[in-house]
């Protein structure tokens, strides 16, 4: 118990010191017009049909304020943020933005009054250009296309950024697009920016320049509503912090008053005494050994894997990480690759082939790739082991209810019914379905990719007990986060990977998140 | 209490959804019997029968299709290449290894269309609609290359008598026809396999989504091949119930069948976003197509009236799927 | 190599002038280019319109049946004794009416282009047929042969049409805020939603302009022939779209144009006037049209396999 607490702490301080620095003149600078309330909710309510989404929501947010808003999944920060845009009307309540009430209003009225929704996926059309996205629907209000790509520029300079105009949005990185994005706020002059997610797929270089400008906007006396599940980026750059549960505001704090485990205890609603479970340490003889992966965009990966053991993968998104796994799995073509499975080489040309070997995967993606959401739970429980209990090709069809409520019971999956549709579950319960598929197949070898991503603190404290468990009863299993706590928390052993390369193997009970990381930076 | 009332009209806007087809056929079956009393003799019920021909048949093979997420335009092609090969054998290896031949044909053709899609990696819908229409134009210029572009008279043409296909034509077996009987045979077969098999099973994954069907292990490549050699046959067998009811079949044969089998399968409720769908709904769908035109022949409507209701049919179809769909 | 990928239609239609270039003398004639120029111009009316609706994320299989009835309307109307300009602008605007169906039910009620847009194919034919009980109709006043089959400068003027129409299509789409928006609801809809674009009305739009311009081809095909014929086929629409397809236009959306439909329709009707040249058959040319068809489509989707597949 104790030994969790420290590993946590541990890995906030370091993780602290790589991510990027901190901004404390920002925090420090004190505007005249601090205290000027910019944007006002009082007693807003939202309910949909079976669910009272928001329950009497009041919350204030200064001018030039950079002020966070956590909360679990599903706790209403992105109903709160749709109502916001206009996407969603409230059901009661009022909402005053820059001294006006506002009863009704679109995502376009929204953004000309100035208020601007930056969302995780962007909202940038990648068959235009960088210039044509800045101005998109705004054409003819600004004649002719020369004169978007030099107002464009401007704009674009003015926040240091160098991107061309003329450049399409889907050949710019993810980075860049937040840049578009922002610019795009700024195009409408925009007094409230609300940034959800917005660190989710940047490097920790391209996050700190986003720190910078964030900053730089601040001191400019525009607002930021800074959502984010990291919480040490929350600490790193808000002002003030909200904290949402079941549709209600549970605190809105400065932050210096706040600490991280009383944050996450106002989130779930009870304290926590870690938020990981004791590391499994059951790491046995050499189940696998992958050589030489070679494609496009991986060079000479090799690695072992141990039975029992948890493997994690740590480096950026888009170091190669999530290619590595799919090349193993047979998802992804690769020029070379040599996986011997105990000691014995076999070929995986296709999934099936590496389920025959007794792989599994969880992929990245669930809603494109994990799940099909349309169908039941039970089917998307099924879905892999249906071919075992067929007889001449016949499903039989009690043994499938059997699995299906069996794994329900055992990951206790949140559904009405096996029959229920997989996308009217949550997040977290999704993900356990395709946790339960593989589970009732028990794969000798399970591949994690991005677990826990998206879903609430709660559900992700079981999926690391199950993880867990697995390794215990001997399956091994690598797991791939983009939130190194939580790899250096669960795993025996971590591989970092920097473009397309292992930069380093440690073991994160010896060596400090600080070199993991740097030598998952490169 | 507001929301119990709520659900509960919820429920039955859902229920008339999901069973418009068949209230639409009763509809038309009542209307039709007031409005013509020859609606309900047994004359026209053997004339009804009849019309589960060649349409019947392709429908149940373009369910697979359209379940799995794709499309077939290549029918057209398929049905004058599988009848004009059939025809021009019979004469010198006779007429059982013939049609034998005309349904390996056919699958071979389906086949051939569903490794293109495999190969080229063609994985969405509309790159389907134009490589099948393309393959539609291949197999269709071969058949007529083949007979020079005249037209093939099974009838008086041949020394061969053709006793299988005369009787596959008009046939009867009390008052069920032989054809009605092959198709009844053809649908309790496919909706066996269709709603108790793993294969059955798997394409309604592919459909429902090919990514995490590939990744969850299904064999989806070898499934889009399978789907499109299964409505291969379906076509060859349809094609052959064609030739057998008229004595002289012209190469250009089959046109619009496509259009006609994907209307039946929509209008019965077999969502085309795939992954959803029986072939008793396609069942139920072409009855309406039949009846409808049935009940438009009785009442004397204008044949290009008629075609105009079909059009405008398959049009409400398709925004009764959107508006199911959207309903969750 | 990716310049090549991009560009396989102009490839295709080097390649087939350089073949025509040896094997015979008389295809340089200008005489054979207009013909060509005017077998191409109804093709590539149709083509301007499917690229807007083919642009919007969509696609239109009805413009077959709709440029059969706006002709058989037009003489129809002119038989009847009405005056031949309003008898030509109802025609259009029949066309007009059947996109802004095909365009309520794709847009207000989301469904799938190519479905939709295949039943409305019937039923316009089946109205085509019902006008004229399924026999071609001939239009009395000998005017109306003249709009499409006299010439100016001896470019014939259905040439002259489609160059017209198919500089407004391209300035349209390349300089109005309308041109502009169809692409970016074309890329990305929702966002496009989200700018403030009015989509719905875009998008519409979009559909009611397939309609008329494949309605005005409608009425100058008619023309040219003096002609209205009831039945077109399921082989125009397809063939218009697979032509804008080849061209570049993708039915990924978002992106393509005029000039690259042009070249797309361009290359797929001097391979048929090649062969034409050439003394093949018509079989033998529809097995080769069916083969390119396969080919150009399925090379396409696996270069963008391979492109997945490299990453």
């Amino acid at each position: 118990m104790v030994k969790g607490n420290e590993d946590s702490e541990s890995v906030y301080s370091g993780s602290e010191m790589l991510y990027f620095f901190m901004l404390e003149k920002g925090r420090m600078t004190v505007d005249t017009k601090k205290n000027e309330v910019i944007l006002s909710i009082k007693n807003v309510s939202k309910s949909f049909p079976g669910v009272r989404a928001l329950d009497d929501v009041s919350v204030a947010f200064s001018r030039g304020t950079v002020h966070g808003v956590v909360g679990e999944n599903g706790a209403g920060k992105s109903t709160l943020m749709k109502i916001l845009s206009g996407i969603y009307t409230k059901d009661a309540g009022t909402v005053v933005f820059d001294g006006e009430e506002i009863e009704h209003t679109t995502p376009v009225q929204s953004l000309k009054r100035g208020l601007s929704i930056i969302y995780q996926e962007f909202n940038l059309v990648n068959t235009l250009t960088a210039g044509e996205n800045i101005f998109l629907g705004r054409y003819a209000e600004l004649k002719g296309m020369r004169n978007i790509h030099r107002k464009a520029r401007a704009l674009l300079d003015s926040i240091g950024s160098t991107i061309n105009t003329n450049k399409l949005v889907g050949d710019l990185s993810a980075a860049e697009k937040q840049m578009v994005e922002i610019t795009k706020a700024l195009s409408f002059d925009s007094k409230l920016i609300i940034m959800d997610e917005p660190s989710s797929s940047l490097t920790a270089d391209e996050l700190k320049r986003l720190f910078v400008i964030i900053d730089d906007l601040r001191k400019k006396g525009v607002t930021i509503i800074y959502i984010s599940h990291k919480l040490d980026e929350i600490f790193q750059l808000c002002d003030m912090v909200t904290i949402i549960r079941d549709g209600k505001i549970i605190d809105t704090k400065s932050i210096e008053k706040l600490t991280r485990s009383d944050m996450i205890a106002k989130m779930i609603g009870r304290e926590i005494e870690n938020e990981y479970p004791e590391r499994s340490r059951c790491v046995g003889e050499t189940i696998m050994e992958v050589r030489d992966i070679r494609t496009r965009k991986l060079k000479d990966i090799s690695f072992e894997l141990k039975k029992g053991e948890i493997l994690g993968f740590v480096g950026l998104v888009g170091a190669g990480r999530t290619e590595i796994v799919r090349a193993i799995y047979g998802a992804d073509k690769a020029k070379e690759l040599k996986i011997f499975i105990n000691e014995k080489e076999v070929k995986i040309k296709n999934p099936r082939d590496g389920k025959r070997e007794s792989i599994g995967l969880l992929p990245e993606d669930r809603k494109l790739e994990g799940l099909v959401l349309p169908f039941s739970v039970q089917a998307n429980i099924t879905m892999s082991s249906l071919e075992g209990i067929t007889k001449f090709g016949f499903i039989r069809k009690a043994k499938e209810k059997d699995i299906a409520i069996r794994q329900i019971k055992n990951l206790s999956i949140k559904t009405p019914s096996p029959n229920t549709k997989a996308k009217t579950l949550s997040g977290g319960n999704q993900q356990k379905c395709i946790m339960g598929r593989w589970l009732e197949i028990d794969p000798d070898i399970l591949i994690l990719d991005e677990p826990t991503r998206g879903i609430d603190v709660g559900t992700k404290y079981e999926i690391y007990l199950l993880v867990k468990k697995i390794a215990e009863k001997g399956g091994s299993v690598i797991m791939i986060s983009s939130e190194l706590p939580e790899v250096l928390a669960m795993s025996n052993r971590v591989l970092t990977i920097c473009e397309g390369r292992i930069s380093g193997e440690f073991n994160p009970e010896i060596d400090s998140a600080h070199d993991i990381m740097d030598a998952a930076i490169g | 209490m507001i929301k119990q009332s709520q659900g509960a009209r919820l429920r039955i806007v859902d229920f008339l959804l999901e069973y418009l087809v068949l209230i639409a056929i009763v509809a038309l079956i009542l209307i039709t019997a007031i409005v013509s009393p020859r609606f309900l003799t047994v004359d026209n019920f053997i004339n009804l029968m009849r019309q589960f021909g060649p349409l019947s048949f392709v429908a149940l093979g373009m369910t697979f299709i359209i379940v799995g997420g794709f499309i077939d335009l290549s029918i057209p092609g398929m049905i004058s290449l599988v009848a004009m090969v059939t025809l021009m054998l019979v004469d010198t290896i006779g007429e059982i290894p013939a049609l034998i031949i005309g349904l390996l044909l056919g699958t071979t053709m389906g086949f051939i269309n569903g490794m293109i899609l495999v190969i080229s990696g063609a994985s969405t819908q509309a790159k389907a609609l134009f490589i099948t229409f393309g393959m539609s134009l291949i197999y269709r210029s071969i058949a007529l290359i083949i007979t020079g572009g005249f037209p093939m008279n099974w009838g008086t043409l041949f020394e061969h008598p053709m006793p299988v296909t005369r009787t596959l034509g008009a046939g009867t077996l009390g008052i069920l026809s032989h054809s009605f009987i092959l198709f009844l045979f053809f649908l309790a077969v496919l909706f066996i396999f269709q709603s108790k098999t793993f294969l059955g099973r798997a394409i309604a994954y592919t459909g429902g989504n090919l990514n995490a069907a590939e990744l969850g292990g299904i064999p989806t490549k070898r499934i889009m091949i399978f789907i499109y050699a299964l409505c291969g046959f379906m076509t060859a067998v349809g094609a052959i119930v064609l030739f057998s009811r008229v004595s002289v079949t012209v190469p250009t044969v089959g046109t619009f069948f496509e259009r006609d089998a994907i209307m039946a399968v929509v209008v019965g409720g077999t969502s085309l976003l795939g992954g959803k769908g029986s072939v008793l709904r396609t069942v139920m769908g072409v009855s309406l197509v039949i009846l409808m035109s049935n009940c438009m022949n009785l009442m004397g409507v204008n044949t290009h009236m008629q075609e105009v209701v079909r059009g405008a049919i398959l049009v409400l179809a398709v925004w009764l799927d959107h508006r199911r769909h959207e309903r969750g | 190599m990716k310049i090549l990928g991009k560009q396989k239609a102009v490839i295709a239609i080097l390649f087939m002038l350089l073949v025509m270039l040896f094997t015979d003398s008389n295809f340089y004639t200008a005489g054979n280019l207009f013909n060509l120029l005017e077998a191409v111009s109804t093709n590539a009316i149709i083509a301007f319109g499917v690229t807007l609706a083919v642009i919007c994320k969509g696609c239109d299989l009805s413009v077959g049946s709709v440029m059969a009835m706006s002709g058989i309307i037009a003489i129809i109307l002119i038989n009847g004794g009405m005056h031949m300009a309003l008898a030509i602008i109802l025609a259009v605007l029949s066309g007009g009416l059947v996109g802004f169906i095909n365009g309520f039910l794709i847009v207000q009620q989301k469904s799938e282009a190519f479905i939709i847009t295949l039943g409305m194919g019937m039923l316009v034919q089946g109205v085509a047929l019902l006008l004229t009980n399924a026999n071609p109709v001939s239009a009395s006043n000998p005017s109306f042969q003249r709009i499409s089959g006299e010439s100016w400068l001896g470019i014939p003027n259905i040439a002259l049409f489609m160059i017209v129409l198919g500089i407004l299509t391209f300035l349209l789409l390349r300089f109005t805020s309308f041109g502009r928006n169809c692409y970016a609801l074309g890329g990305d809809y929702e966002v496009a939603e989200h700018s403030g674009i009015n989509v719905i009305k875009t998008k519409w739009f979009a559909f009611v302009l397939t309609g008329t311009f494949a309605a005005v081809a409608g009425v100058l095909a008619a023309s040219r022939m003096n002609t209205g014929l009831p039945i077109a086929g399921v082989e125009i629409p397809l063939m218009v779209n697979c032509g804008v397809v080849i061209g570049g236009t993708s039915f990924a959306g978002g992106v393509g144009g005029v000039p690259q439909s042009f070249i797309g329709i361009f290359a797929m009707f001097l391979l048929r006037n090649c062969m034409g040249m050439l003394g093949i058959h018509p079989n033998v040319q529809m097995l080769v049209l069916g083969i390119m068809v396969v080919l150009i489509i399925a090379l396409d989707c696996y270069a963008i396999k391979r492109k997945k597949e490299d990453v």
